[in-house]
């Protein structure tokens, strides 16, 4: 599974070496957040790692946008994590890294913005100095403007839309679910707009977005007691502004199901499936969704009831997962990133490729599963292991500084203790009649939206439309059991309720434009 | 986010991260124990601060560089997902039950050279995971109908990575600059071999009796355990596993005669890619050659060299570069990846690359950038050992080359030692246009064409 390592993928396992020498201490005790007097709110993990981690989190993301400006948060990001200050260059600033061993990330979403950096205690001052004037000095250069610019719409034009099969389902699943309302769009923009964007709407996205109240400094580490006000006092720079209190709606989705099928010329087919979910992890019924999520389809393990089906019993394909809460680039890494907080989110299922001709018949499965989830939910049996994998598995979720802090501003976004804390508390008040009445509630597909990817996708459609049985195709000689061959039979004409109207083709150059 | 974030991912162009060390201070700081059973197998433990979590990493020294039989290439990667089909005392579902009990984050990757299952759960489980991990290891069991099954998910891995040009300028790389040695393939395999992998049923079971044994195997364990317990664990499920008797006679690649290239047509739009490669030593821990190509590869490559401010930064002509330069069992690649803005500057850029591997022959590099590397690196190691898991997974690929953590020490003691003239010296005797291979891929044209040399 299993994870496949090039060897060029291999050697990034090599590059994470070592040479801190002394004890690091993950058991931060004095954890505080509160509200200074700047306006600024904090989330502060201090402890005896000689490492000093920062998220200095925006609450500003892509839903603030302005229309027509699609991608502007993504791009003035960009230009302060990747781009030169009023006095560096870019150049110099890499320059002024290189010898640390330190980057400077960003990472922009629907509501969050967060820019991400760990250093090494002993050069905590000279990275503190870069990055300070990276966020409050920008020098939103042309060149640079130029450069990320292109590099976003490469990002879409060529990496998503032509690379990367199963995160273009993925995301265009969210396009298609948030059509109309302010999640709409990539993150990264769209192809037309970020076109036009000028450095004039990186300004005034700056201006308006980047501001005290908008502003949460995320700190964990071995940090000297003198360092945080000293933080405060430097952001304080920043304009006091408003806190964003946008609340978003749920998006309208009607009723039925819709699949839209991306026309492009790859070797296999790509599904992901997906509704509106009105559950984030302030609901009360989170926990038991996550419980569900992660017995349907934990993340890249074995360990989930579709893999099971659709990969172990029937090597269809590499793996088949479930999800509650957006869970971008999933196909290179185990664990979720932190600052990615919503207050939509979605019931998301993501079938890997398969052969074309057991797209039908793949996507007829995944349906059969999820319907046969929310009629008998879970078995007592199952709930218990489930809880008990997630009440440990938090640990590995949480096993390095940096996501100890993610997770912390997470908790405070949603309104909830530590993580940590929080599950542990809540998966052992969790019954099994909570998590099935939640399914229940929360899981019926009545508005399912279906995104493939294939080749031929007239011949899909038809498919699809006309409902014909679409029996699977094994190698020969694969000799499945009866229980197998049993369910095949039933799956094959599983009922897939579309009309004409609703099955469109989509060619992939109409997708992010 | 970092726009290029998916395809940085993809090629993980790990500078080879090296380190300077004081001479006081040894690249692997921590105190470990490493102990050999009778039969051969090695035991690595390495308790940390780090709490409740242990961490177990199983390296067997055998990879896609084992895959000598003709029709036989990606057999290493698909054998490791058979050690998931289950074993005589825990089936499939058991195994499962087991590490979801445990929270475990488990599973497992082959490159080259090794193949390396992995775990991480709460430290209370370590007996059960010892127990079932020596279990399929020592007493693996699938039928053929599990086999095939299995076959069908190695192909479908296949396809989702075929999606991305990069894959197939990786394929045709390697294809192009190795004839004999079995890094002509990639680890996923010839897609022929793939396809044919279902009647191979019989070769799996030699696979196994072969390469899963004590003398190929290391078992790493970090984090929350004691040297003892891991050891008392280790006697009790391992110590009766017995020895095998195969060694692989691994072809040599002859010496390369003559510059390559090759051209792939993509069928669909993209940015033109390019590969330009010189032929580089394999690991040691004793000579300097590759160490100072190491060390060389971020002064010339990386993000604050000339070249990739020069193309990313001022020109912009390419969105993506940088070098690769694995350590590998036998002697590899150096090259340097790029995606090009515009195809018509693909010449430009293959030339400038190849300029700088040039320049390096004939320049030293200045003592103060030497430093400024060894600092980095020195730094690097610092921020990724963030968890007893990433202490094991930096390890692996040690003990897959020299079976001992100690091989990370020597090898950080010989970057110390290198000097401007060796770095200088290593690229004469390597950036030679007979050691050369460029690969482009682009967009099918109708003017498509070979890459020039």
């Amino acid at each position: 599974m299993r994870r496949f390592l090039s060897t060029t993928l291999a050697t990034l396992v090599i590059a994470q070496t070592m040479f801190a020498a002394t004890t690091t201490d993950n058991n931060s005790s004095a954890k505080t957040q509160g509200r200074e007097p700047s306006h600024m709110n904090s989330v502060l993990l201090p402890n005896r790692s000689p490492l000093v981690s920062f998220r200095l989190l925006f609450m500003t993301g892509a839903a603030s946008d302005p229309k027509g400006k699609e991608g502007v948060a993504a791009l003035t990001a960009s230009m302060l994590a990747q781009g030169g200050t009023r006095t560096m260059t870019y150049e110099q600033i890499l320059n002024a890294f290189y010898p640390m061993a330190v980057s400077f990330n960003s990472q922009v979403d629907k509501e969050m913005t967060v820019f991400s950096g760990t250093t090494h205690v002993e050069n905590l001052t000279r990275y503190y100095e870069l990055i300070s004037q990276m966020l409050l000095d920008p020098g939103f250069r042309e060149d640079d403007f130029k450069r990320l610019k292109s590099d976003a719409i490469n990002f879409l034009k060529v990496s998503l839309r032509e690379a990367n099969d199963e995160e273009l389902g993925k995301e265009y699943l969210y396009n298609i679910i948030y059509n109309n309302h302010p999640y709409a769009h990539h993150n990264v923009g769209t192809l037309s707009s970020l076109e036009r964007l000028t450095l004039d709407d990186v300004r005034d996205f700056y201006k308006r977005n980047y501001t005290q109240s908008n502003l949460v400094i995320g700190l964990a580490g071995g940090y000297p007691s003198s360092f945080q006000p000293q933080i405060m006092a430097d952001f304080a720079k920043l304009p006091l502004g408003e806190a964003s209190k946008t609340k978003f709606a749920a998006p309208k989705v009607d009723e039925g199901m819709r699949v839209e099928i991306i026309k492009r010329d790859t070797r296999s087919t790509a599904v992901s499936l997906g509704f509106p979910l009105s559950v984030n992890r302030a609901h009360k019924d989170w926990p038991a969704l996550a419980v569900v999520a992660s017995y349907f389809g934990q993340h890249r393990s074995s360990n989930s009831y579709l893999y099971q089906r659709i990969r172990e019993a029937r090597g269809l394909n590499y793996g088949n997962y479930s999800y509650i809460e957006y869970f971008p680039r999933g196909m290179f890494q185990f664990e979720p990133d932190p600052n990615l907080g919503r207050q939509q989110q979605i019931f998301q299922i993501w079938i890997r490729p398969v052969t074309p001709e057991n797209g039908h018949f793949v996507l007829r499965a995944a349906l059969y599963e999820h319907d046969k989830l929310v009629r008998n939910g879970m078995s007592k049996e199952d709930f218990e292991a489930t809880r008990e994998f997630l009440t440990k598995y938090v640990n590995i979720l949480t096993a390095t500084q940096g996501a100890q802090l993610g997770y912390a501003l997470d908790s405070r976004y949603y309104g909830i203790a530590d993580f940590n804390t929080y599950m542990r508390d809540q998966l052992s008040k969790l019954t099994l009649d909570d998590v099935n009445r939640a399914i229940r509630q929360h899981l019926k597909a009545d508005r399912m939206r279906i995104v493939m990817i294939t080749k031929d996708a007239e011949a899909l459609r038809e498919a699809l439309v006309g409902g014909k049985p679409s029996p699977i195709v094994y190698p020969p000689n694969a000799n499945k059991p009866k229980e197998i061959t049993d369910e095949d039979k039933i799956i094959e004409a599983y009922k897939i309720n579309v009309k004409a109207d609703d099955v469109v083709v989509v060619p992939v150059e109409r997708v992010f434009q | 986010m970092r726009i290029l974030s998916l395809i940085v991912v993809m090629l993980c162009v790990p500078l080879m991260v090296l380190a300077q060390q004081t001479p006081t201070r040894k690249a692997f700081p921590y105190d470990y124990k490493q102990v050999d059973l009778p039969n051969g197998l090695r035991l690595v433990t390495v308790p940390t601060d780090y709490p409740n979590l242990v961490a177990v990493y199983i390296v067997v020294r055998t990879g896609s560089r084992n895959e000598i039989e003709p029709g036989k290439s990606g057999y290493a990667h698909f054998f490791e997902h058979l050690m998931f089909r289950g074993s005589k005392n825990f089936s499939a579902d058991e195994r499962d039950a087991i590490l979801k009990r445990a929270g475990a984050s488990s599973n497992a990757y082959t490159s080259d050279d090794r193949t390396v299952y992995h775990e991480v759960f709460s430290k209370e489980d370590l007996d059960k995971v010892m127990e079932m991990e020596a279990d399929r290891f020592q007493n693996l069991q699938y039928t053929p109908e599990q086999y095939k099954t299995e076959a069908g998910a190695v192909r479908g891995e296949y396809d989702k990575n075929s999606a991305s040009p990069f894959s197939k300028l990786y394929e045709t790389l390697r294809a192009t600059a190795f004839k004999k040695h079995t890094y002509a393939h990639t680890t996923m395999g010839f897609i022929k071999d793939i396809e044919d992998m279902p009647n191979q049923y019989q070769y799996s079971l030699d696979f196994y009796n072969r390469y899963y044994r004590p003398e190929y195997t290391t078992i790493v364990i970090t984090g929350d355990v004691t040297p003892e317990r891991a050891l008392e664990l280790t006697k009790k499920y391992w110590g009766n596993w017995k020895r095998g008797n195969y060694s692989p006679r691994i072809p040599a690649e002859p010496a390369q005669d003559a510059p390559r290239s090759a051209h792939v047509d993509w069928a669909t739009p993209t940015l033109p890619y390019i590969a330009v490669a010189f032929r580089a030593p394999g690991f040691s821990d004793v000579k300097k050659d590759k160490a100072a190509l190491d060390l060389l590869a971020p002064i010339a490559f990386g993000e604050n060299s000339e070249l990739y401010q020069r193309l990313v930064l001022k020109e912009q002509k390419v969105d993506f570069i940088s070098p690769s330069a694995d350590d590998q069992a036998d002697p590899e690649l150096f090259t340097v990846f790029a995606r090009i803005k515009d195809p018509k500057d693909v010449d430009y850029v293959r030339d400038a690359i190849i300029a700088t591997f040039k320049r390096y022959t004939t320049e030293t590099v200045p003592q103060d950038k030497l430093d400024a590397t060894r600092s980095r690196v020195r730094y690097s190691f610092a921020l990724a050992m963030n968890s007893s898991e990433a202490i094991a997974a930096a390890l692996a690929p040690y003990i897959a080359l020299r079976n001992t953590p100690e091989a990370m020490n020597k090898v950080f003691a010989i970057y110390d030692q290198i000097t401007p003239a060796d770095i200088r010296a290593a690229a004469q005797r390597y950036f030679t246009d007979n050691n050369r291979t460029v690969v482009t891929l682009a967009t099918k044209t109708a003017g498509s064409k070979e890459a020039g040399n």
